[in-house]
């Protein structure tokens, strides 16, 4: 998996394509889609539903997807979106609220369209509506990257736009998951909330003074990098464990401690790069081809619910991120730069789905309709922007 | 005095120096360094008190003033009563300082952190530049080393020029600008897509650039007998170049201005100055270039 994927994303990057989608690409022709189809004999060799290495395969999955939340988590700066002011503010809120609500009424409305057909309506709506709203940062740096927009006022609007959306989108999602055993208990979702605010602003507080005493310590007197990538990645599974414990997705605990040590001023550029490095390239392609061994991608692959997803996505990201722009005090071309470039939607999305997934808030179909969605919006997004900024070379 | 002169009047001279009088056991320190900067610039001294005028304590200014030797003809006091921080700064507005001198703490307690000081209040709000000195002393101090941030904004230029009239001032013959490199997003976008060259190039075209940018200023100035190095530091900005101020055991850390009103949100997600105000790593001169 490890070595196949790598392959396909250097032959993606060849030609400029996301990384992620190498990854997914080799998924599925190793999944059911393709070699399960052709030989099912190898398919059912190398990737067993059951038995020992079906379980294995599930627990590097799961783990890969908490540490891949906390890496998105050390990217988080609260700071950025306070530092560029109205716009970004406004940008942040429309850009998360407007197709927020698009999502959430196209499948309150149309629930049997969006293949929900016996969930809890209210949820699947939630789900959708959040699903319609998070953009993916890394995407978006590296396209800013190479358009040389990156240290521009748009570039960094959009970033600090997408670190909002990221951090808004999860904290949802994660409150989905929680609700989703509580059903309508609204005490219980209530002190749901209260839960992960108190968290949130314990890890955001006093649990970063904590990680800014302790990292020099950390950097300084321990192992260089073993100290600092065992107990930060330590801290990420803590924390991960405490949000699960208190009913909650780990991935929460795990972006919310993200936050907490990117967020730290000692925490050296070298230290946050090895912690990048090690699970953008073991994890990481781990977890991306192991969405294509989960399903078939042709049998479920519905053109009308895919292209009403991507559509869906396009308008109410597009014209919920211009008009917060807008009101921020940036002209229309701005605005619509800043609309599409926030519009990619890549490997978080992704992620989202899988979750949804395994959690059964999603079918299969839906979950396709958003791999497709967010494969076809990060690639469309730099083109996009070019047809509204004049890019300096 | 008329506030509307205060708009597009260039940060420097220092034609008016201003500073902040308050009865605690650093008051001769801090006049005897105002002075000192008064008689450097040329400048007109204000004493500002805010408080009832005392005759207890006018005698005790008095007697200060003549022990300091601070010339009567180039100065004046004034006292106000009203809130510390709203008073001074309409002082400053209406007095068209150019350089209000305050004392302050290294570092605060967290209550006065997040609330706010008289002295980072007046910081965040001054429409005028502002000296924080740290450990004002009655003894003459030479500042030697200056370290200014050479951050990419338009402010940045009139902030090196006034560091090189200040040190033109001063008799010092080297400046230091220290550009912070940081760029949110980045490391994870290299880590996932970059072969090394690739994330060396992108990692230098961030320096080349803001080097670029420098190098520009450095070239318009008439900064005679002035030695200016340019350096970086990566790091976030704000908590960098104070780390780096810290480090190399500087006298004087010179900055722009902040952008924007800063509220307790900008302590709580602490970005720029905020970090600097946080924990002084030496004096602070806070150029408010009135664009």
């Amino acid at each position: 998996m490890l070595v196949l994927s790598r392959l396909a994303a250097e032959l993606g990057r060849l030609v400029k394509l996301p990384v992620v989608m190498g990854e997914i690409i080799i998924g599925i022709v190793l999944g059911p889609t393709i070699l399960g189809h052709f030989s099912p004999h190898w398919h059912n060799l190398l990737f067993p539903v059951f038995g020992n290495v079906s379980i294995a395969l599930d627990g590097i999955t799961k783990i890969s997807v908490v540490m891949m939340l906390f890496v998105a988590g050390l990217e988080v700066q609260m700071q950025l979106v306070i530092k560029q002011g109205k716009a970004a503010i406004s940008t942040s809120l429309l850009g998360m609220l407007i197709p927020f609500a698009v999502g959430f009424a196209s499948a309150w409305y149309m629930p049997v369209f969006f293949e929900n057909q016996d969930k809890d309506k209210f949820l699947y709506a939630l789900f959708f509506g959040t699903a319609m709203s998070i953009s993916a940062l890394p995407v978006i740096a590296r396209t800013l990257m190479d358009m040389n927009m990156f240290k521009t006022k748009i570039g960094m609007i959009i970033i600090a736009a997408a670190m909002f959306d990221d951090l808004m989108g999860w904290l949802i999602f994660s409150l989905i998951m929680g609700m989703m055993g509580h059903g309508k208990n609204f005490a219980a979702i209530a002190l749901d909330i209260a839960y992960i605010l108190g968290f949130g602003l314990f890890m955001l507080t006093i649990g970063k003074k904590i990680i800014d005493k302790s990292l020099p310590l950390i950097q300084r007197k321990f192992s260089w990098p073993g100290g600092v990538l065992s107990l930060s990645l330590g801290l990420c599974f803590i924390c991960g464990a405490f949000t699960e414990s208190i009913g909650f997705h780990a991935v929460l605990g795990s972006f919310i401690a993200g936050i907490a040590i990117g967020d730290s001023v000692k925490l050296k550029p070298k230290a946050r790069d090895i912690i990048h490095q090690f699970v953008t390239n073991v994890f990481a392609p781990l977890f991306f081809v192991s969405i294509g061994l989960k399903l078939n991608f042709m049998d479920n692959f519905n053109l009308n619910l895919v292209f009403a997803v991507l559509i869906i996505a396009i308008i109410g990201k597009v014209i919920g991120a211009s008009i917060g722009a807008k009101l921020g005090g940036l002209n229309w071309r701005e605005s619509f730069a800043i609309g599409f470039g926030l519009n990619a939607r890549g490997a978080m999305e992704i992620i989202l789905g899988s979750l949804a997934l395994s959690a059964g808030l999603i079918n299969e179909k839906m979950f396709v309709a958003l791999v497709v969605m967010a494969i076809i919006t990060s690639l469309f997004s730099a083109p996009f922007i070019k047809l509204f900024v004049k890019v300096e070379a | 005095m008329d506030a509307n002169k205060l708009k597009k009047r260039p940060p420097y001279p220092f034609e008016t120096i201003a500073v902040a009088v308050a009865f605690s056991p650093r008051l001769e320190a801090l006049l005897y360094e105002a002075k000192q900067y008064a008689d450097t610039f040329k400048s007109n001294l204000v004493m500002l008190h805010i408080g009832e005028k005392d005759p207890k304590k006018e005698e005790a200014l008095e007697v200060l003033i003549q022990h300091i030797g601070i010339d009567k003809n180039k100065s004046r006091t004034i006292w106000m009563d009203g809130e510390p921080t709203e008073t001074i700064l309409n002082l400053c507005k209406l007095n068209i300082v150019d350089l209000l001198i305050i004392g302050a703490l290294e570092k605060e307690n967290l209550y006065k952190f997040y609330m706010g000081s008289i002295a980072r209040n007046i910081s965040r709000r001054a429409k005028c530049s502002v000296l924080l000195l740290t450990h004002p002393s009655n003894k003459p101090v030479r500042v030697k080393k200056i370290v200014i941030n050479g951050v990419d904004n338009p402010k940045t230029e009139y902030t090196i020029n006034a560091s090189a009239y200040f040190a033109k001032a001063n008799k010092i013959k080297e400046l230091t600008i220290v550009q912070e490199i940081d760029m949110p997003g980045v490391a994870l976008t290299i880590a996932e897509n970059s072969t090394a060259p690739e994330a060396l190039k992108i990692k230098r075209e961030m320096k080349d650039e803001a080097y670029t940018k420098i190098n520009c200023i450095i070239e318009k100035m008439t900064a005679e007998n002035l030695d200016i190095n340019v350096t970086d530091v990566t790091g976030k900005p704000g908590y960098a170049i104070s780390n780096y101020a810290k480090n190399k055991h500087c006298d004087l850390l010179v900055i722009n201005s902040p952008d924007t009103h800063l509220s307790i949100f900008d302590r709580i997600f602490t970005h720029d100055i905020e970090h600097i105000l946080a924990d002084l790593p030496c004096n602070l001169l806070i150029v408010h270039s009135r664009i």
